[in-house]
């Protein structure tokens, strides 16, 4: 980020930016950032915070009123838990899905399979009535069940259908697997009532709890042992978290 | 909570050993004040719009987002999974913070928000976003910018 900042002030467009990582902007040195003390992927704050998220763009902004520089300076406040987040009051945060048995122990691909477009299905109407109540969806280009087909049929051996011609294998399987996990996310936040899980407990519940993090587990594997190299690359580093 | 030192391993290792482009000088570029920018933002969190190409490998390319762009509209298709999504799943404005911007436009904060916004995903080497960002340059100043707010995922 700071970089770019560096190549556009060269050709006189003046930059301000938010910093996450205070180490990597201090070492690039562009001429104007902001640090603040939010996790990645938050670079505003938090979501729903309107206030919140105004005050870090003005500080942001106010920094091209600097006369010198390189400017690095720390916005001091953490982020707001949003209303809905904080439902961590001592209370760990309860899927409000109820999920057919749990079917990642399945020895039986087929079964496991099986399991996890059930499993789809039971989510389907939370997803669907999110999607009206929030007039928005960040699934980039399958439906649920597309998604779903796509990665079973390269788990199974049988052939891939790209969204569009000029995506590759590897492209499609990991556009696929990003789609799954808003797909978990959207679903489980919109019955409700229900409380939004922080992004750590999501991102541990839908590894470990779903049947869907365990087909992602063996998509990892089959990927990470595949020739080609974009195919490998995507099983060992673009499927599931580090 | 993203100070290396607080991050937990391998993130903590793997960020701190990124290795980050060095300058021999900060260029500082003018302009008139705040209330008078129009601005722009520059996100690099792979974001475009939907139904455009996604971010397949680490080109160094950007995408071009319309400021009548709707929530609806805007996908991201960052390669990396080691980010939060859930903010940007709840609300955009967590990451591409338009909005927000038009609020302060509205508030006589800034000047305007410009027309075009723009997006790199942020894995990319930065020497790839090199050129890509001089021809960037030129769109910029073609649309009157003169504050580019750069956002990071």
């Amino acid at each position: 980020m700071g970089a770019l900042a560096h190549y556009l002030e060269q050709n006189a467009v003046p930059t301000t930016q938010i910093s996450l990582i205070y180490e990597h902007t201090e070492a690039i040195r562009p001429p104007r950032a902001l640090w603040v003390p939010f996790e990645l992927g938050r670079p505003l704050g938090a979501p729903g915070a309107a206030d919140f998220q105004k005050e870090v763009l003005r500080s942001a902004l106010t920094l091209l009123e600097a006369e010198k520089g390189p400017v690095l300076e720390v916005f001091e406040k953490e982020a707001p838990a949003s209303a809905d987040e904080d439902f961590s009051k001592g209370e760990p945060w309860a899927c409000p899905v109820s999920f057919s048995p749990p079917a990642q122990a399945q020895s039986d691909q087929g079964k496991r399979i099986s399991a996890f477009k059930q499993e789809i299905n039971e989510l389907l109407p939370w997803y669907e009535m999110g999607k009206e109540a929030r007039g928005r969806t960040t699934m980039a280009y399958f439906s649920p069940e597309t998604a779903a087909e796509v990665l079973c049929n390269y788990l199974t051996g049988k052939q891939v259908e790209a969204p569009h011609a000029d995506m590759s294998l590897a492209v499609v399987l990991r556009l696929a697997a990003q789609d799954l996990k808003a797909f978990y996310f959207e679903a489980v936040i919109s019955k409700p009532g229900a409380d939004v899980p922080d992004s750590q407990t999501f991102t541990d519940w839908y590894g470990n709890c779903t049947t869907a993090g365990g087909i992602l587990k063996e998509l990892k594997k089959k990927l990470t042992n595949e020739d080609d190299k974009d195919l490998k690359r995507t099983g060992q580093m673009f499927l599931v978290p580090m | 909570m993203a100070r290396l030192n607080e991050m937990a391993e391998p993130m903590r290792s793997h960020l701190a050993d990124l290795p980050c482009p060095r300058f021999d000088s900060t260029p500082w570029a003018s302009g008139p004040k705040l209330s008078e920018r129009r601005v722009a933002i520059l996100s690099t969190a792979g974001l475009h719009g939907r139904g455009d190409r996604p971010f397949q490998g680490f080109e160094g390319d950007y995408r071009v987002i319309s400021s009548d762009t709707g929530a609806n509209d805007l996908v991201m298709t960052h390669i990396s999974t080691n980010f939060d999504r859930t903010g940007f799943q709840q609300d955009w404005n967590v990451v591409f913070p338009l909005d927000r911007l038009k609020d302060l436009a509205d508030e006589g904060v800034i000047g305007s928000v410009a027309d075009y916004h723009y997006s790199f995903m942020g894995a990319a080497a930065p020497a790839q976003m090199d050129s890509h960002a001089q021809n960037l340059a030129r769109l910029l100043k073609g649309d009157k910018v003169d504050a580019a707010l750069l956002v990071p995922v």
